[in-house]
């Protein structure tokens, strides 16, 4: 056998396994543990508090009704999903400086409402509150 | 044959230390990566169909997720929370996670009362005047 070049040697050379073990496992770690996940979101504003609503009755407001059905009133007007935006363009060129309230039944479907929103973003309507009716 | 010629001109002795350095630098750079990326979100768990819309906004960094899923339940680190102890269990996720963001991950298919039952309570909870909820980009 040829065998280690020089004794004296060995003491400038540090032995790195053990250190190489540990930052494996540190790696295999976090490589299972780290997630990467990505959420696309659309913001959905809360109802104002009760004191709130009360003191502003007489604003004009574009009112949406999503009743137990699904079925989407504007302003009293049966309309469907992809009426919603057309009325609601409608009722603020007569009005600009009205808000738009989206009040939705309690069993109503939640991907009605998110529908709803979307296209009050899409015809920038500023100011929008969501609400529940009473069941 | 060229192949034969390596083997035999390949001499053994080179093989006794192989330099590790270059190795670690680039395990020590998939450790660093890995550690500045890890973000410890407790997922809720369930698989929820989300709407489909024309206006998203990436949320990131993540912090809190809460899901509903189609039956209406609430889920938070993959236990179904009633809505009173919603609250609750924010202001502790908060502890752990001060900045990110938190997302409502709610099915299409479930009720909005509950939606909007717990939009009001993220809102006094986190203060936040829209709260983000997972869709899809149309």
């Amino acid at each position: 056998m040829r065998g280690r070049q020089s004794k004296q040697a060995d003491e400038a050379s540090v032995d790195l396994t053990p250190m190489l073990d540990v930052v494996f496992i540190l790696l295999i770690f976090f490589i299972v543990t780290s997630t990467f996940i990505q959420e696309e979101a659309l913001g959905l504003e809360p109802p104002p508090p009760p004191s709130q609503a009360e003191s502003n009755p007489d604003q004009s407001a574009i009112l949406i009704y999503v009743g137990e059905d699904n079925l989407i009133t504007v302003n009293g007007r049966l309309t469907d999903i992809s009426g919603v935006r057309a009325n609601m363009e409608r009722l603020r060129a007569e009005n600009p400086e009205s808000a738009l309230i989206i009040q939705a039944h309690p069993q109503a479907r939640t991907g009605t409402i998110v529908k709803i929103r979307d296209e009050a973003y899409n015809a920038q309507m500023t100011r929008v509150n969501i609400v529940q009716s009473e069941s | 044959m060229a192949r034969r010629k390596r083997i035999s001109s390949s001499s053994s002795s080179a093989e006794d230390d192989v330099n590790l350095t270059p190795m670690l630098d680039v395990v020590f750079i998939l450790l660093i990566f890995f550690i500045v990326t890890a973000q410890f979100i407790k997922e809720p768990g369930v698989e929820i169909s989300r709407t489909e819309v024309d206006n998203t906004e990436r949320q990131n960094p993540l912090g809190i997720l809460i899901a509903i899923d189609e039956e209406s339940d609430i889920y938070i680190d993959k236990e179904v929370v009633t809505l009173q102890e919603v609250g609750f269990r924010i202001r502790e996720l908060r502890e752990d996670n001060p900045k990110g963001r938190l997302v409502v991950q709610a099915d299409q298919d479930s009720d909005a009362g509950v939606l909007i039952s717990l939009l009001e309570i993220i809102n006094n909870e986190d203060g936040l005047t829209a709260v983000p909820v997972s869709v899809e980009q149309e």
